[in-house]
């Protein structure tokens, strides 16, 4: 379900120079890209060492420790119930990677590339493979110990146990297909096996994953909050789906509030942690275990005392108390163009609006099965027909999000913005352009430019029905009206709009109410979204379904098109054996055969995720690698709070 | 009345009158009426009323809202009188176990929470692209039609009731009876002219409550689609930036609190003009 993961948050930026060269990014504590080139440059104002702003993060006074850091969210939105095994919210994520859970590997979170670089967090370095790249041996560091009650030193074994979950399916894992490469774990998700051969515990500070195929990624993926120590003790009582969640214990600077007072002596005798609930909100606070010299400043700060997050579904209220100094900031929302334009019109308040890449990409899929989506003709007109600059200011405009005319975003193949095969006039869209290629659709029948075939007619079009997405509505509509395609316009809340969607069943042809981000820093992330094998009934996030063949087709009930659908099944292969730069060129080159022999889309944006910042804010940075704010190294002012 | 009769014209040549304006009702336009921020541009002289959060003329939306909200408050009132009258007279008539059934029927009905379950229906009809009943019920005008007559039948029918029960014992229906005539007759032939008036009366009140209650829906986001311009849902859009674009709500609020302020002065006119026992 990483299309959840994608429409409520999703990761940020980077110019991926030497991308998955990681192994030398391995044990370091290097700050060299980091707490440079800020403005505004923080102070250690005595209440513990505080760095200074990185280039996208912000600063200001004398950031200090302690204080109550709030923030309002509508929604928790968890789509795991918060239990790291299954949680797939790129916010939660932020949430467990940074307060909660320390896992192998971990990131600066702060923006740009330095934030999306893999740091040792848990384990002493980042080691390189052996054995062709199919192993690798991993040492956890000394003396990190779990919160209270629990308050024994994290082992080996507990990260064994963590794999464990993912590999059982009643825990309900949302990401384990990145982790079936490891030896023995698809037999143990499968049922034939009780343990994952491919994870040995020489001892309880080493661990080694024997791998079946060389992943150079592996580390990003072990950065992934599932794969994170958890403790048997209590995560064996909770094997349902989301159950643990409300009861976890972690290694990081805070814990749950009240996990400290859970009776953990017996599995009955465990109760929710009083700290989060999911209708109402969760707080954390110091988690007294935590010893920061087991940890890096680079990853964890964490100033505040408390970090108090509720619930408040009134979008208006929580960013007028934002304003005022009731609130310190908003999540899993945006902030609202008519806030932005009177921050940014504001020179006392400019540098309270912050606007960072998500590494996510907005687009209109279409469905290659179904008339008249299955003539790449008609898929190319609608590219030069859609006025990309018209969606990006439904979005709020430029601060809201870059434009693009790729599936994958620019930050994610070193930077290039080249790949726009239907560019047009400030992305305005070309009706000309777009009639010419209509003209060689079998469904413009008098190569008049217009699609005129009784198919061009009644087209079901599903969108969400709120927000900026009905504002796409009309545009899209109006845009494909002018070469014929009359669009049946479905406007549906955002569950029911992504369960439509992802049943193959329902061969919904056209819509705009999904977005993807990236999981962690590479393309492979957007290229599950292509890969034919992918394809499931329900849940399917291969929306255009690419790659489809006529057996599957026959298997998921639905007609196969007259014309063979392309596959990029092999593409995808080839790119994930490599490493480098001849990866990026990879991708770049996969990017650019969507784009011109398959295209799927029409990716018309690369969003920014946008974050308001309270007056008493002295500290902020943002996290690229969760795409949201990083609460790691946020300060607040107690003096200045309302 | 005038004003009623002038929204009809307005309805009727909505397509016209934009014309004249020289703007469609979905028509974008987003660079002359939307600043850097995609926030709307207020009234000039192009656009009288301004744009709306799209970008399109909150004048011709509003003149094409007017469609939307008559043809609720009309259809849903027939359609509600046309149950109401033929229930009603079937209880008052026939009495016993009609009665009783019908009458507890209208009761379970009447108390239950209008908006609370038309959310209900038309979020589970508007939660999956079938629609709902196998795919012959859709989020639109014609569900809102629906729900909003399948909740106000039973006024019309406790009112024909009462009505029928006092004329059954009326001397042209012993007279009626008294010449071979069967209950059908009785009642569509002899009784229902008798019912005028007040099915009239009612009737005329019943339209604003409908109007505002698709008003209501599209509020909430479950009335008529976006491309189908409807005042509750023009000033729900409005009312997420009320406070930079005022005009998105100010105007359609006027017309809708006038257009409900007509139809209610038609129907006390009415029962004015028609209920002999009213107060004057």
């Amino acid at each position: 379900m990483a299309s959840r993961r994608t429409h409520l948050a999703l990761l940020g930026t980077v110019s991926l120079v030497g991308v998955l060269g990681i192994a030398a990014c391995g044990g370091s504590d290097d700050s060299s890209s980091t707490n440079t080139g800020s403005d505004t440059t923080a102070t250690d104002g005595g209440g513990g060492d505080v760095l200074a702003a990185s280039d996208t993060g912000f600063s200001t006074g004398s950031p200090k420790a302690g204080g109550t850091y709030r923030i309002a969210t509508p929604d928790l939105g968890f789509t795991g119930g918060f239990d790291p095994s299954a949680e797939y919210l790129g916010w939660a994520w932020g949430l467990q990677q940074q307060l909660l859970n320390r896992g192998l590997v971990g990131y600066r979170h702060i923006g740009g590339t330095a934030g999306t670089e893999p740091m040792p967090d848990l384990a002493e370095s980042i080691p390189e493979p052996t054995e062709d790249g199919t192993v690798w041996t991993f040492k956890i560091k000394k003396g990190v110990k779990f919160s209270p009650p629990l308050n024994r030193e994290v082992t080996t074994k507990d990260i064994v146990y963590a794999f464990e979950r993912m590999a059982t399916p009643s825990v309900g894992a949302q990401y384990p297909n990145y982790f079936t490469m490891i030896k023995g774990f698809k037999e143990m998700s499968d049922g034939k096996a009780k343990t994952i051969s491919g994870i040995a515990t020489p001892d309880d500070q080493t661990i080694v994953f024997t791998l079946t195929k060389a992943t150079p990624d592996f580390p990003y993926r072990l950065a992934m909050p599932a794969s994170a120590p958890i403790p048997p003790e209590v995560g064996k009582c909770h094997t349902k789906a989301g159950e643990y969640g409300r009861y976890q214990l972690g290694t990081g600077p805070y814990m749950i509030k009240g996990a400290d007072k859970m009776n953990i002596s017996s599995c009955d005798a465990q109760k929710p942690i009083p700290g989060f609930n999911p209708t109402d909100g969760i707080t954390f606070v110091r988690n007294p275990n935590y010893d920061a010299a087991t940890d890096s400043k680079e990853q964890r700060e964490a100033l505040p005392d408390v970090i108090d997050i509720s619930v408040n579904t009134n979008e208006k209220d929580v960013f007028d108390k934002v304003q005022a100094g009731e609130l310190e900031e908003a999540a899993g929302l945006s902030v609202p163009p008519e806030v932005a334009r009177k921050y940014v019109g504001d020179d006392t308040l400019k540098d309270r609006f912050r606007s960072n890449p998500e590494d996510s990409t907005n687009y209109v899929t279409m469905n290659l099965a179904v008339a008249p989506f299955d003539d790449i003709h008609v898929r190319k007109a609608l590219n030069y027909a859609v006025d990309k600059q018209a969606m990006q200011r439904a979005w709020g405009g430029k601060l809201y999000g870059d434009l693009t005319g790729h599936v994958i975003p620019p930050v994610l193949l070193d930077g290039d913005t080249s790949i726009d095969p239907y560019a047009t006039e400030n992305s305005a869209g070309d009706v000309e352009k777009a009639k010419e290629e209509m003209k060689q659709s079998a469904y413009d029948t008098n190569k008049d430019g217009i699609c005129d075939a009784p198919q061009c007619k009644g087209i079901v079009y599903l969108n969400r029905n709120y927000g900026a997405y009905a504002k796409i509505t009309p545009i899209l509509t109006q845009n494909a009206a002018a070469i014929g395609l009359g669009l049946d316009v479905k406007e549906l809340p955002t569950g029911p709009a992504y369960e439509t969607l992802q049943t193959v069943k329902n061969q919904v042809p056209i819509a705009t109410n999904a977005r993807w981000g990236k999981d962690y820093p590479d393309a492979t992330t957007f290229a599950v979204l292509f890969d034919g094998r992918n394809i499931l009934p329900t849940g399917n996030t291969n929306y255009s379904l690419v790659g489809m063949t006529p057996e599957q087709a026959k298997k998921l009930g639905i007609a196969y098109p007259k014309t063979p659908i392309p596959s990029v099944d092999a593409d995808i292969d080839k790119c994930n054996d490599t490493a480098g730069e001849d990866r990026i060129q990879c991708w770049k080159d996969f990017d650019t055969k969507l784009m011109t022999e398959v295209v799927p889309w029409v990716p018309y944006m690369n969003a920014l995720h946008t974050n308001l910042l309270g007056p008493a804010v002295t500290k902020w940075e943002y996290d690229q690698d969760a795409g949201e704010s990083a609460l790691a190294h946020v300060a607040v002012d107690p003096s200045l709070q309302k | 009345m005038g004003f009623i009769v002038l929204l009809v014209l307005v309805a009727l040549f909505a397509g016209p009158l934009a014309s004249l304006i020289g703007h469609g009702p979905n028509e974008l336009f987003q660079n002359d009426m939307l600043d850097d921020f995609g926030l709307p541009k207020g009234p000039n002289g192009d656009f009288l009323f301004g744009a709306d959060a799209s970008g399109r003329d909150v004048l011709v939306r509003m003149i094409y809202g007017t469609r939307v909200s008559l043809k609720v408050g009309l259809f849903a009132t027939l359609v509600a009188v046309g149950i109401g009258v033929v229930l009603g007279l079937l209880a008052g008539y026939l009495g016993g176990i009609v009665d009783t059934i019908l009458s507890r029927i209208a009761e379970i009905i009447l108390s239950l929470p209008i908006l609370l379950f038309a959310i209900g229906i038309v979020t589970a009809c508007g939660a999956s692209k079938e629609g709902c009943a196998r795919g012959y019920v859709k989020p639109g005008v014609t569900l809102v039609v629906l729900i909003s007559a399948f909740f106000t039948w039973p006024v019309m029918y406790r009112i024909v009731r009462g009505v029928v029960l006092s004329l059954r014992e009326r001397e042209f229906v012993d007279a009626a009876r008294s010449v071979g005539a069967g209950p059908f007759t009785i009642m569509f032939r002899e009784i229902l002219p008798n019912l005028i008036s007040p099915v009239i009366v009612y009737a005329s009140l019943m339209v604003p409550q409908a109007i505002l209650f698709e008003a209501y829906l599209s509020f909430l986001g479950l009335g008529v689609p976006d491309s189908i311009p409807s005042w509750g849902r023009m000033i729900s859009d409005g009312s997420a930036i009320y406070d930079v674009a005022w005009w998105l709500i100010v105007f359609p609020g006027i017309i809708l609190l006038l257009t409900v302020l007509a139809f209610n002065l038609l129907g006390d006119g009415l029962r004015d003009a028609l209920d002999p026992k009213s107060d004057r």
